[in-house]
């Protein structure tokens, strides 16, 4: 992760992040996709002055996808409390994460990483136990509708 | 309905109505005799309206509008079945009796008189029963309706305007001898969003594998294709996107009045029961998302180099729509203040740090192949020469 203040070599006084807008060539390095199998799988894109990770989350079953994309939209939706959320994330992915420069002069690059590893790890963590949560729900609640026959 | 440890503090639709209850409770306990005219909904389709003057407080009025639950069954001139008003007198006659014709735009009015009843326990007693009244009339229609149907047929029962059900008569063979009735009662779940579906389909799911486990409890299937006892029906009743659960009622279930009322009413519920498992299951789901968040958050936070210094900031941007005034504290102001000193120290100490760029070390060392010129400079004097005096030693020559 270094980043490096570069302004854009095709506009004056342009300084965006070049891994958004792939201006020039020589700016972007190559692309490191961690691949777990088809449905799980992490893209890291890099530049001179930013940073792009990608995510896309297990969804084994319908609820599981269900309830993926509804958490995942409520983090996008308050991806101002992050600062490096997306808001929208990669075509093919589920959530991504974008870093600048301006976040690695502001933060803490190795605590940065470790946001990330564990961010990946409570979605994961989250999604497995509201489907438990939901299922363990529909049973006591199956339970007591049979009941109320007795 | 649960708590979010998994408690079970059900909830369950009662079938007595706590509004009655409480109006006419607080009409008894009144001191003097007021005027009420009171109407109102409970269930979304079920209508009361209390009447009361105080030139005659002892007799209440009570109309009662429930649904008509089949269309297809024909109504008598009052708009309810006369086997519904004969069990209904039967019901409260120690302290009512039905008025005919009922009032307009009610199937039922009854003239509650509760003067007869001397102890205040008798009293509240029948309140409660009154209050129930719906739950008698529902269960009464629908035994009618069931009686009125013939073997191997099949109604539709419109209890809530929006989800009608189906009400099924098939007989079943024991053994090659013996017969029973079963019938059947089929719900068409349609659902308006993925996630309302997948919680439900979890939640049928589950009522499948337990009805094994509830002898007592009519047994219950799920299919997502529409059940044989449909067969026929047009094909707008029967597109869902939840499928069909079904309870097979036996004769056991519905033994003895009391009993059937309550099956009829469990079953008349079941709709609204899934919708309201639904609601709260949404709600426990976000809160968990929230309290999710509030944790990942506070993880950047202190990736920050100003520390938690944007805390602040970022949780007003979470908690801005619950953001209330609150009265300005000493303490708070003072680490506030403290929080504040510290970043801009930071800011002062990054400032200060030596600037590495990256290959200028390279460069210098080349660099010093070359001569490069050094600039005169002048020598440092010890004492700066002033051509002033001072002003004391000037007076005192003047003087001298």
């Amino acid at each position: 992760m270094c980043l490096q203040n570069f302004p854009c070599q095709e506009v004056e006084r342009h300084n965006k992040p070049e891994v958004e807008l792939k201006t020039s060539p020589e700016l972007l390095l190559n692309p490191v996709l961690i691949c777990r199998n088809e449905a799980e799988k992490c893209l890291i894109e890099t530049s001179i002055n930013s940073i792009r990770i990608s995510m896309k989350v297990k969804q084994a079953d319908e609820l599981e996808n269900i309830l993926a994309k509804k958490f995942l939209r409520f983090l996008s939706m308050r991806a101002e409390a992050f600062q490096v959320l997306r808001r929208k994330p990669v075509q093919g992915y589920d959530i991504s994460f974008l870093i600048t420069n301006y976040h690695c002069e502001d933060m803490h690059k190795h605590k940065l990483i470790d946001f990330i590893v564990q961010f990946m790890e409570d979605i994961d963590k989250e999604i497995s136990e509201l489907k438990l949560s939901v299922n363990t729900r529909g049973r006591l609640v199956a339970t007591e509708f049979l009941k109320q026959f007795i | 309905m649960l708590s979010a440890d998994g408690a079970s503090t059900m909830a369950f639709f009662s079938s007595g109505s706590r509004a009655l209850v409480e109006i006419l409770t607080r009409m008894q306990s009144a001191e003097r005799p007021m005027p009420v005219d009171h109407s109102f909904f409970e269930f979304g389709s079920i209508r009361y309206h209390v009447e009361a003057s105080a030139s005659d407080p002892e007799n209440v009025y009570l109309s009662i509008s429930t649904p008509s639950l089949s269309h297809e069954a024909a109504p008598s001139s009052t708009g309810l079945p006369e086997a519904t008003l004969q069990e209904t007198r039967k019901a409260y006659h120690k302290f009512a009796e039905v008025v005919e014709p009922p009032r307009e735009g009610y199937v039922l009015t009854l003239k509650l008189n509760f003067s007869g009843l001397a102890r205040p326990k008798d009293r509240v007693k029948a309140i409660n029963q009154v209050s129930l009244l719906q739950s008698v009339v529902l269960s009464s229609q629908l035994r009618d309706m069931l009686g009125s149907l013939g073997p191997f047929g099949t109604m539709k029962l419109v209890y809530s305007q929006r989800e009608p059900f189906f009400v099924s008569n098939t007989k079943i063979v024991f053994l090659h001898a013996l017969q029973a009735e079963k019938i059947h009662a089929i719900f068409p779940m349609r659902f308006r969003d993925d996630t309302d579906l997948a919680i439900a389909t979890s939640f049928f799911q589950e009522l499948q594998d337990l009805g094994n486990s509830f002898a007592r409890a009519p047994r219950c299937s799920w299919s997502p294709i529409p059940p044989p006892e449909l067969r026929g029906e047009h094909v707008d009743r029967l597109t869902t996107n939840g499928g069909f659960v079904s309870f097979g009622v036996l004769s056991r279930h519905v033994r003895g009045k009391k009993r059937a009322a309550k099956t009829a009413w469990i079953l008349l519920n079941f709709q609204a029961y899934v919708k309201y498992h639904i609601k709260c299951t949404r709600s426990h789901i976000q809160s968990r998302m929230r309290q999710r968040l509030e944790a990942l958050t506070e993880v950047i936070q202190d990736a920050s180099l100003r520390g938690n210094h944007d805390k602040t900031r970022s949780q007003a941007v979470l908690k801005k729509r619950r953001s209330k005034r609150r009265p300005i504290s000493f303490a708070k102001a003072n680490t506030k203040l403290q929080k504040g000193f510290r970043a801009i120290l930071n800011k002062v100490k990054r400032l200060r740090l030596r600037i590495r760029v990256k290959g200028l070390d390279r460069l210098w060392r080349q660099c010093r192949c070359f001569a490069v010129p050094r600039l005169p400079v002048p020598p440092r004097t010890k004492e700066k020469e002033h051509r002033y005096h001072k002003l004391a030693s000037v007076r005192s020559r003047e003087q001298g």
